[in-house]
């Protein structure tokens, strides 16, 4: 580094009461009294309760959202016949940042395509909802539901199978349909 | 059934437990209370789930309690914890060190003076055979205590006795008790320096360095406005100190000393706020910088011990800084006769005096906490600057003013001090501020080492340094 690159800053002065400190120091303590007074005697708090209040059933002005954009855990989509849509081309696998997705094809049993999934494992813990599995997807069969609060009290369990996957789908397929 | 635990137990053992055990139960409280002033502060509610049912007991589960069950869920999990101790750390005094700053930090609470002085009678049988039955008598009294007049024989009997005793309603009945606080609670420190040093850890190792600087700069500030207050009672023991300021000046204004000697205060606040290692003072575990300070290789219930000793440290400063400045157990109507305000007749005023000095104390941990949300860390030059720029000689001036304005009202004080006096002194000290205002103007500023860091005459690119800064 040069020396004339460097930029020496001066410390902005400081105003006559500014430098007893003490009278910065009062309005500092006013202002975080005036918050917990709106807090404890006013009740104008900024929380929500989360388990029995949900971001989705609230207006958007009171920290509310649209949960129509939001991105939650994924299902596999059937088509008409109850057969998975899907026809194992791996695109969502490759097009997968977080390497999440698990695909073994097989021959179709089916004839208007060549391939399906035999399995098809997805790594809820690693991925990192961003979508473009969806985005990837030629079939649409993959997609992303609106579920945000899934649990589990192992990692195994988190691991979602083909199964599971379209039961997400049968799951969900009222609320939100293809 | 009291009066048979009076008779049978010295009353400073059972002060000492219904003590210890408030005070470590509070400090798990204070725990739940520092967490809700920090979300009070950022607009959250805090901890407001874990109810005194835990989830399992029947009826209780449904009600969260304002999260009350949450210092016992906290006390579970750091017992239930994995004690982790690194390798290379020093053992012994790594597992020394959390006991040792517990420990200070409880004996610290030994001379608060807690409610004043009972007063009490009991009939007891002195066998006719005694020669000195003044002397029989103080020995059948509980520990402690002083026998006041002679032993007085009951009407009708021939050795049934009744006596006068007083105990001081505190732990120890020390007469130096000020000067114990300061000394116990200076050596508070030891247990970060042990800590951070046996980690075997750079930051802990700073964090004890800073701990000691810290402690060192704050104790003589602390020291000199104790000293304020000491000078105009002429005395060293808390609870005197207590019992001087139990009157009214002019009727309606307590005699407490924030009263008369604010800037003292304002100078105490300050030194336990860095005594106590709370914010904006707590350089020896400055998160941001030393990832946890001198505690960062400590987990469970050793961790927990430091965690402990910081809020309790917090109840005994608070203590003595409810003590010195305002006025302990003391609120009108609680006060004995008035040649005696520390004298109490009854258990039950004793209790309540106690309750009353213990939400006094309440009320200045609450500063604590409101100060630790509302104010930045200093940097550790500013730490320094402040404490030897301006407290130390501020607080020196202080000192000297509060000398003469008891020399001169000299004899007045020692049994309380008057109106007049009083006025004097916050005269004196409304004075003291305006000087220090107008003054600091003159005082030269301080050298502006540590605040420009120079790119280049780093050891990056070694070049001379430009003109005028070296």
């Amino acid at each position: 580094m040069k020396d004339s690159d460097v930029i020496m800053l001066e410390e902005p002065k400081l105003s006559v009461p500014d430098q007893f400190y003490l009278p910065q120091v009062l309005i500092g303590l006013g202002t975080t009294m005036k918050h917990m007074f709106n807090v404890v005697v006013r009740g104008k708090d900024r929380v929500i309760q989360y388990p029995e209040e949900k971001r989705e059933d609230l207006p958007v002005e009171k920290g509310g959202m649209t949960l129509q954009t939001y991105r939650g855990i994924h299902r596999l989509n059937k088509d008409e016949e109850g057969r998975v849509k899907c026809v194992a081309c791996f695109m969502c696998s490759t097009a997968c940042p977080a390497q999440c997705i698990h695909i073994e094809a097989a021959e179709s049993p089916w004839q208007d395509r060549e391939k399906y999934p035999a399995k098809f494992d997805i790594d809820e813990l690693r991925c990192i909802y961003c979508g473009m599995c969806e985005e990837a997807c030629p079939v649409d069969a993959i997609e992303l539901t609106h579920y945000y609060d899934i649990v589990g009290l192992t990692r195994q369990e988190m691991i979602f199978d083909k199964a599971k996957l379209l039961r997400v789908f049968d799951e969900t397929v009222k609320a939100e349909p293809m | 059934m009291i009066d048979w635990l009076l008779a049978h137990i010295p009353p400073w053992l059972i002060i000492l437990l219904v003590a210890h055990f408030a005070i470590l139960g509070t400090v798990a409280y204070l725990i739940l209370l520092e967490r809700k002033v920090a979300s009070w502060v950022q607009d959250r509610l805090g901890p407001n789930r874990v109810g005194l049912g835990f989830g399992i007991i029947p009826v209780l589960k449904d009600f969260h309690f304002w999260g009350f069950g949450q210092p016992l869920a906290d006390g579970l999990k750091f017992i239930l914890k994995e004690d982790y101790r690194p390798k290379n750390v020093d053992r012994v005094l790594f597992t020394l060190a959390p006991g040792f700053m517990i420990l200070v930090i409880i004996i610290s609470i030994a001379v608060l003076p807690w409610g004043g002085t009972m007063e009490s009678s009991r009939t007891i049988t002195i066998p006719t055979s005694t020669s000195d039955i003044t002397v029989y008598a103080q020995q059948q009294l509980p520990y402690g205590s002083t026998l006041i007049g002679s032993p007085m024989l009951v009407d009708g009997t021939a050795d049934q006795y009744t006596m006068t005793y007083r105990y001081v309603f505190q732990i120890a009945t020390l007469n130096i008790g000020v000067l114990y606080i300061l000394a116990v609670l200076s050596l508070s420190v030891y247990g970060v320096v042990i800590g951070g040093w046996a980690s075997n850890n750079k930051y802990s190792f700073l964090g004890g360095l800073r701990a000691t600087a810290n402690m060192i700069s704050y104790e003589i500030p602390l020291g000199l406005a104790v000293l304020c207050i000491v000078l105009m009672y002429g005395s060293l023991d808390l609870n005197t100190i207590v019992v001087r300021q139990c009157h009214n000046w002019g009727h309606f204004l307590p005699a407490w000393n924030v009263f008369c000697q604010p800037l003292a205060f304002v100078m105490f606040l300050v030194c336990i706020h860095a005594e106590a290692n709370r914010a904006p003072f707590d350089m020896a575990e400055a998160e941001q910088e030393l990832v946890g300070g001198y505690h960062t290789e400590y987990s469970a219930m050793r961790f927990a011990l430091f965690f402990l000793a910081e809020y309790a440290g917090m109840i005994t400063t608070s203590a003595v800084c409810v003590a010195l400045f305002f006025g302990g157990w003391d609120l009108p109507g609680l006060r004995g006769p008035a040649s005696n305000p520390g004298l109490s007749y009854s258990l039950i005023l004793c209790i309540v005096r106690a309750l009353v000095f213990f939400a006094k104390t309440i009320a200045i941990i609450f500063v604590f906490m409101w100060v630790r949300w509302s104010l930045p860390r200093f940097r550790f030059d500013q730490l320094m600057m402040l404490a030897w720029r301006a407290l130390i000689p501020i607080s020196l001036l202080l000192l000297a003013m509060t000398a003469v304005v008891v020399y001169v009202f000299h004899g007045e004080s020692y049994d309380g001090l008057h109106g007049p006096m009083a006025l004097t002194l916050f005269g004196a000290n409304l004075a003291m501020t305006l000087l220090i205002l107008v003054g600091s103007r003159f005082v030269p500023p301080a050298p502006a080492t540590n605040r420009k860091l120079i790119v280049a005459g780093s050891r990056f690119r070694v070049t001379p340094l430009p003109a005028g800064l070296n």
